[in-house]
């Protein structure tokens, strides 16, 4: 292989950002090439399928799912819908709050201060350590699943909300204010639109919190779900409908992040070249 | 300035917790279901001896380690390898995109049918947990360099692989940087789930068995320890992060 980077033969340069890694129909041979590979691997004996279940037996597990469901009756539309909902409660609840308390805390420097080492903790506390302790207080039913999963949004969103207030360029404040524009005015014209990019970016990262925190808190007291499902799979030895479990999941997450990017585009044109303040 | 920000902070924090202190003690709350720190805390460190608490905190630092250095190392190197050899980063990238919307926990089944019960299995879901913000950040920091740097090294006569080592990798250094903290920042947000199976040790079993026992004081305990063992360790591998920058990145 050329070491080619950045910098190609011939002189000529990737301009930063526009055309990132080489030609597309690679990446789409690479994944074929793999695919292929596993399933005649598999044919010819090399991986066992209990251990490599092979993508002509994840199709036929996804149809059984489809089907007959698994657990008994449980298909896997049901599972999906169970985890979405969960999901989308308890991210919706975690916006709710972190948002308003997010501006609030940013606006006004004192509580920002007084909230700093509280919120820090509070973040690295890992939200799946919280398990035992919702299950104790609230029971392991979809009380603890939904709360569980706005803790763990919670903090990302609230943490980016108040940077994005916070760090809002103070020119812009004070030239409002020049203009005379009144306080609510300069809040909902000048401090919103600028803070929103930073919000959006929050909101994404939460949701992959989400989907991260959704298949622990579905480890326990619930056979309805996919990381309910993916986990019941491994109990009755079938691993195929564990991997059909995370390739759906996985699938989820990626459409809905790139989904999400796709709204940001449209709703907030003006959030471009804010990629480098987004880590 | 910056002591009165600590200052507002100790405030904001002794605040809250004197709120859950008077909470518990006026009743307000069950105190066996929600008992305030001063009695959890002590109750906490009576049941479980300084021996065992130990035990249970390195064994979750070594299964951390071990997934994390497992993860980040090969993190590092594919992603320098797939940001600087194009058609490697084309072959790479999409199986990685793929496989990465995958969470971690989702893993622990097929872990388990590789792995078995031990403890391989559980670095095996850290090491997930790390390799993919290592790799995205870093090959998002090689993807990103300005190619005037490049171009100028360039001009300055260095190529192939010392170009690579002497000027990409030091510019990617502070992408790299922050996929390493994220990575050991999701290391321990699985640990807990990554130690339900069938852990006899750690700081996950400890509060997961509190549960089985009814004991509130153990499980707030190894939260909180959880906590602060994360945020301690976290300003340790950004102290040592940003010595380590400091030799290129000077700010």
């Amino acid at each position: 292989m050329r070491p080619s980077g950045r910098v190609s033969a011939d002189g000529a340069f990737r301009p930063g950002g526009t055309s990132r890694g080489g030609p597309r129909w690679l990446g789409v041979a690479s994944l074929g090439g793999l695919v292929l590979l596993w399933q005649l691997a598999s044919l010819a004996g090399l991986l066992k399928p209990f251990y490599f279940p092979p993508p002509s037996r994840l199709a036929i597990a996804f149809w059984e799912l489809a089907r007959e469901g698994f657990p008994e009756g449980i298909r896997i539309w049901t599972h999906m819908a169970v985890t979405l909902g969960r999901i989308a409660q308890g991210y919706l609840l975690a916006l709710g709050v972190a948002i308003p308390l997010g501006i609030l805390i940013g606006w006004v420097p004192v509580l920002d201060k007084l909230t700093l080492p509280l919120i820090t903790f509070a973040r690295s506390v890992a939200t799946l350590s919280l398990l035992p302790l919702v299950i104790v207080w609230f029971g392991a039913g979809e009380l603890s699943k939904v709360l569980l999963i706005a803790y763990g949004c919670f903090w990302v969103m609230l943490t980016n909300v108040i940077a994005s207030v916070k760090y809002i360029d103070p020119l812009l404040v004070r030239a409002a204010r020049t203009l005379e524009t009144g306080g609510l005015a300069i809040f909902g014209r000048v401090v919103l639109p600028a803070a929103l990019p930073r919000m959006f970016a929050g909101a994404r990262v939460a949701l992959g919190v989400g989907f991260m925190v959704i298949v622990g808190a579905e480890m326990i007291g619930t056979i309805q779900g996919l990381g309910a499902l993916i986990m019941e799979a491994r109990t009755y030895y079938r691993s195929d409908i564990s991997v059909v479990g995370m390739v759906v999941i996985g699938l989820f997450g990626f459409a809905i992040s790139v989904g999400l990017e796709r709204l940001e585009r449209v709703l907030l044109p003006w959030s471009r070249g804010l990629e480098s303040v987004r880590r | 300035m910056r002591l009165g920000d600590a200052a507002l902070g100790a405030a904001g924090t002794l605040g809250v917790l004197l709120v859950w202190e008077a909470a518990a003690r006026s009743g307000a709350v069950n105190p066996t279901l929600f008992p305030p720190p001063s009695t959890a805390i002590p109750e906490a460190l009576r049941r479980i001896g300084p021996d065992e608490l130990w035990q249970h905190v390195s064994a979750s630092l070594l299964r951390i380690v071990w997934g994390f250095c497992l993860g980040a190392g090969p993190g590092i190197l594919v992603g320098v390898a797939s940001g600087w050899y194009r058609t490697l980063g084309a072959l790479v990238r999409p199986l990685v995109e793929l496989v990465r919307p995958i969470p971690p926990l989702a893993w622990i089944p097929m872990a388990i049918i590789w792995f078995g019960l031990g403890e391989p299995s559980k670095v095996f879901v850290i090491f997930l947990a790390a390799f993919f913000p290592v790799f995205t950040n870093t090959y998002k920091g090689m993807v990103g360099i300005d190619a005037l740097l490049l171009r100028a090294a360039q001009t300055m006569g260095l190529s192939g692989p010392r170009l690579l080592l002497t000027v990409a990798i030091p510019a990617a250094l502070p992408d790299i940087a922050t996929g390493l903290r994220v990575g050991w920042g999701l290391s321990f947000g699985i640990l807990v789930a990554a130690e339900l199976i069938a852990a006899e040790q750690g700081m996950g079993f400890l509060i997961m068995h509190a549960r089985l026992l009814g004991d509130v004081s153990v499980i707030i305990f190894g939260i909180l320890l959880i906590g602060a063992t994360n945020l301690a360790t976290d300003a340790c591998l950004a102290g040592v992060i940003r010595r380590w920058l400091g030799r290129w990145h000077a700010t």
